[in-house]
């Protein structure tokens, strides 16, 4: 019998067991094991022995007790909304007007309009107080010449505004996205039949791209309730869920509390996106296209102009605070007098002087994230594209959990899940790559997703029947064809890594502060020359990166970012 | 079903009972269900059918892709089941071809070579003697996309006979190409078989490329051999109205056996017509049933030019297609509630046949099949 059993087990292929079942216990271990415990403790009271009997709801009643957080709460919620409103008011008629009209400079139109997605958020945010705030260069010229000032942006207005301005480019693209693939014979079906060009534009073309405003609207609702830079920097007392649980982490080290508001923040998304759903299924339209005719273009002279001044002005004003952070930061003493008055490196010197490690634990923190996302992430497409199982939308769905909560949860719950128990890991390194590596995972997991289900699985077979082992297949094929997946996702999750702020802010330790931390607390200190001189070095960084994508791939940026 | 082997036979590949049950969410699909064959060394052995009939589950069964619910597989002697698909030793041409799009044709075909870890000089000399084997020696650098869909079919081909095989497996390999280059690769690949004496499996939709390539075909259906044989007993002698039907053109009439002696049938018509046959085989003579369905191929009816001659049926010419090699005839026969159409083909044109003239209708006994009235049903279904 003895013989016979290790006769099956070599005519069975142990190692795809082997590979796929470690990848499945790092899930559990990092995701779900993290995710549980932060559940199970904002049900305990700060200092209890996690226990059955010590559950409680106290950390979830100072929602109906405290004023702080009852409004932050209300905050949270408004900005949410605006952001979705603003942004939707921005892209989805900049998105007509780019694929619809003959608006001139497209292609430039669509890769400027995706860089605020790549460029960190709260970099440019402080720029609009030093534009539009009170002691702003704006308001400077306006109480001059007109005498009087703008109102003052600083707390909700500037938080929604420079949100909006970072996160249009979702609606943007995907509204584009959506107007280009629709069948343009349905849109002249309509005419023929009679409709004028409004009522074919609210009767049809509207209709068939609500999905995807739909889809759009929620990724926006859930990066602007998630934020943590923003509205940290230009919030002032207006507090948000992210800000509040940052203070109950570094404020007060209560961890249950933390996470109790983050369970609350996580129902919001999770609302939210049961809310997007149901506008989804009911309104899901597939067109499809027999031919790949071209969207159809309107000739209209006065859409063409008004569309150039639109799109002009949209991507002016949503770039506006990153070339403030570049201009600036070759400034000495400025802003703070009405005119930059000294150009200098001096910033830059000071930085490298004092800044060269947050630099370099950024690129070995983001890189090392970045390879174990890589790794982890294809194996667990492989699973979940090649493997058919019953129960695998379960396994999807835990790999993208992190993609839908919240930076500063996710760090949360990583903190809570490492700094107790069985595995301590806060204060180190490893901590810091366990957070950015599960919540970029469903960047490289989505991508090479694709890529692997664009190959054929005769191809795999193929080499099977070759001879090939699981091992040797995986290797020699599967890998090689699935290449362009994972370095498109890899470059994506290094470069958003680089700027990543939200999920480091509750891990970092002094020892391992990265370039956002060190730029944060510049700013945090008013210390703006050498915080916008960082601020351009990420920038660069970050852009490099992509532009190495486009080179590398051959791909467009506003393609990559379409697939996440 | 399955023809009787005789014993010289030799029988390399045997599938006994082979099951096959695919379990979704709420419901059970059988794509085999007790499948039994036996291929013999050396012999090219079609499956065929319509989709759904379970063809490519076998095939992906005797790989070693899909494991079968229950049943066996063996090849020469030993329980194919039991071993993991890289080891099985078979050649495999895919429908989509599945080349590998990162890898030059070289190496390509030396894939199997080099999971084999042969030295690398008998890996080169094996690749270029295939390639030229195919007749695609000059492409060895290139990539699969730069190639012809007949090219890179022969690549496929190439690439799974460069390791000698035992069993040579392949799926529906030409329903990519267009029409001409169909013709000329089933050509193609029946040169190569035979040259490479490898034992070979092939699935196929097509039942003139089955026809034309096979030793011997199973026709499938709803996951069972239908019936096993070479191409002209499938082709003259079917064992069903389903394989009859499914194979080439048919006519089908419904009729009563009203005597059956030694050398003569009598049968009567629903339009009380009346036809003996002289000289009838003994299957037909032992013809259980009273009433049955007769069949018999366009090209084994004979036509004339006036009605009313002895021993055939009547009929209206509706109109006549010229094919070339074949010219045929769609006849209108008045055949119980509907009138009923009836396919002859002639090698030429027959004086006096044209369209909307009356004709008569015959076929000699050697060329008829009887099949039981409870075989009816099959008819609607094709």
């Amino acid at each position: 019998m003895a013989g016979s059993l290790k006769e099956q087990l070599r005519k069975i292929e142990l190692t795809p067991y082997l590979v796929l079942g470690l990848t499945l216990i790092i899930l559990l271990v990092f995701i779900v094991y993290p995710l549980s415990r932060v559940v199970f403790n904002s049900f305990l009271e700060s200092g209890d022995v996690p226990a059955i009997k010590n559950l409680t709801l106290a950390n979830f009643s100072q929602f109906s007790r405290s004023t702080l957080y009852r409004s932050a709460l209300l905050n949270s919620l408004t900005v949410g909304l605006l952001c979705v409103l603003f942004s939707c008011l921005l892209g989805i008629p900049m998105a007509y007007f780019v694929a619809k009209t003959e608006v001139p400079f497209k292609t430039a139109f669509i890769t400027l309009g995706t860089l605020p997605l790549i460029l960190p958020p709260f970099v440019g945010a402080y720029s609009w107080i030093l534009l539009f705030g009170r002691q702003g260069v704006v308001n400077y010229f306006l109480s001059e010449l007109f005498g009087f000032v703008l109102p003052d942006i600083y707390g909700a207005p500037g938080v929604i505004i420079a949100m909006s301005m970072s996160y249009y480019p979702f609606v943007f693209l995907l509204t584009y996205g959506a107007l280009l693939s629709a069948d343009p014979c349905i849109e002249e079906s309509a005419e023929i039949m009679g409709a004028s060009r409004l009522r074919v534009i609210r009767t049809v073309t509207l209709p068939l791209v609500i999905p995807s405003i739909a889809a759009s609207a929620l990724i926006v609702f859930m990066r602007a309730v998630g934020n943590f830079g923003v509205p940290a920097l230009l919030g002032g007392n207006f507090y948000v869920l992210p800000t509040l649980i940052y203070f109950q982490v570094t404020g007060f080290f209560n961890l249950n509390t933390a996470g109790a508001i983050a369970l609350v923040n996580v129902a919001m998304v999770g609302i939210a996106i049961i809310l997007s759903q149901y506008v989804m299924a009911r309104r899901s339209y597939v067109t499809i296209t027999g031919t790949t005719q071209a969207a159809r273009i309107s000739s209209n002279r006065i859409l063409k102009w008004v569309g150039t001044a639109f799109c002009l002005g949209v991507i002016f004003f949503s770039l506006l605070p990153h070339m403030t952070v570049i201009f600036t930061s070759f400034t000495e003493g400025w802003a703070g007098t009405r005119y930059p008055t000294k150009f200098s490196l001096e910033n830059y010197r000071r930085i490298f002087q004092f800044c060269g490690t947050p630099i370099k634990n950024s690129l070995f923190l983001a890189t090392t994230a970045t390879l174990v996302a890589a790794v982890v992430g294809t194996l667990l497409s492989y699973i979940s594209v090649r493997k058919r199982f019953r129960g695998r939308w379960i396994l999807d769905l835990t790999v993208m959990l992190p993609f839908i909560l919240p930076g500063i949860v996710v760090g949360v719950a990583i903190l809570i899940g490492f700094s107790s128990g069985l595995i301590i890991l806060s204060g180190t390194w490893m901590i810091m790559v366990i957070g950015f590596f599960i919540r970029r995972m469903p960047y490289i997991f989505r991508s090479t997703a694709a890529s692997l289900s664009q190959i054929d699985v005769a191809v795999e077979e193929a080499s099977t029947i070759a001879g090939a082992t699981w091992a040797t297949t995986f290797l020699k094929i599967t890998l090689p064809l699935m290449a362009p997946g994972i370095l498109a996702g890899a470059i994506i999750s290094f470069s958003t890594l680089m700027g990543e702020l939200s999920t480091t802010i509750i891990l970092y330790s002094a020892r391992w502060k990265t370039i956002t931390v060190a730029i944060i607390e510049f700013l945090f200190s008013a210390t703006i020359g050498p915080a916008y001189a960082l601020g351009t070095i990420l920038i660069l960084m970050v852009l490099s990166a992509i532009a190495l994508a486009n080179r590398l791939l051959g791909r467009k940026m506003s393609q990559m970012f379409k697939m996440v | 079903m399955a023809v009787p082997l005789k014993k010289s036979d030799n029988i390399t590949l045997s599938i006994r009972n082979l099951s096959k049950i695919f379990k979704g969410r709420d419901e059970k699909v059988v794509a085999l269900d007790e499948v039994s064959l036996d291929v013999r060394e050396g012999e090219l052995f079609t499956l065929l059918g319509p989709s759904g009939c379970g063809k490519t589950t076998t095939l992906r069964c005797i790989a070693g892709f899909e494991k079968p619910t229950s049943g066996k597989i063996h090849f020469l002697g030993r329980d194919y089941t039991a071993i993991p698909p890289f080891r099985r030793n078979i050649g495999m041409v895919f429908q989509s071809y599945a080349l590998f799009p990162h890898l030059s044709i070289y190496e390509n075909v030396a894939y199997g070579l080099k999971t084999r870890k042969l030295p690398h000089r008998e890996i080169e000399e094996k690749v270029d003697s295939i390639l030229r084997m195919v007749g695609l020696e000059a492409t060895r650098h290139r990539k699969s996309s730069e190639l012809s869909g007949g090219q890179q079919q022969r690549i496929a081909l190439a690439r799974a006979l460069v390791y000698n095989p035992q069993l040579l497996l392949l799926d529906e390999p030409l329903s990519n190409l267009d029409a001409k280059l169909r013709v000329y690769m089933r050509e193609e690949i029946r040169r190569i078989q035979k040259q490479a004496r490898v034992t070979t499996i092939y699935v196929t939709h097509d039942q003139e490329e089955a026809l034309s390539i096979s030793d011997r075909i199973a026709v499938m259906h709803a996951g069972r051999a239908s019936q096993v044989g070479t191409p002209d007993e499938i082709y003259e002698d079917p064992n069903s109205i389903r394989v009859a039907a499914f194979i080439g053109q048919a006519n089908f009439l419904e009729c009563r056996v009203i005597k059956q002696a030694r050398e003569s049938l009598v049968l009567t018509f629903p339009s009380a017509e009346k036809i003996t046959l002289k000289g009838i085989s003994n299957r037909l003579w032992d013809f259980p049933h009273p009433e049955g369905v007769l069949f018999v191929r366009p090209n084994h009816m004979e036509i004339f030019p006036r009605p009313g001659k002895a021993n055939t049926l009547r009929g209206k010419v509706k109109f006549i297609l010229y094919l070339g090699s074949v010219v045929r005839h769609f006849i209108e026969v008045f055949q119980g509630r509907a009138p009923q159409e009836v396919l002859v083909d002639t090698d030429r044109r027959i004086k006096g046949v044209y369209e909307g003239e009356e004709v008569a209708l015959g076929f000699h006994a050697d060329d008829i099949r009887l099949f039981p009235p409870d075989q009816k049903d099959q008819l609607q279904k094709e």
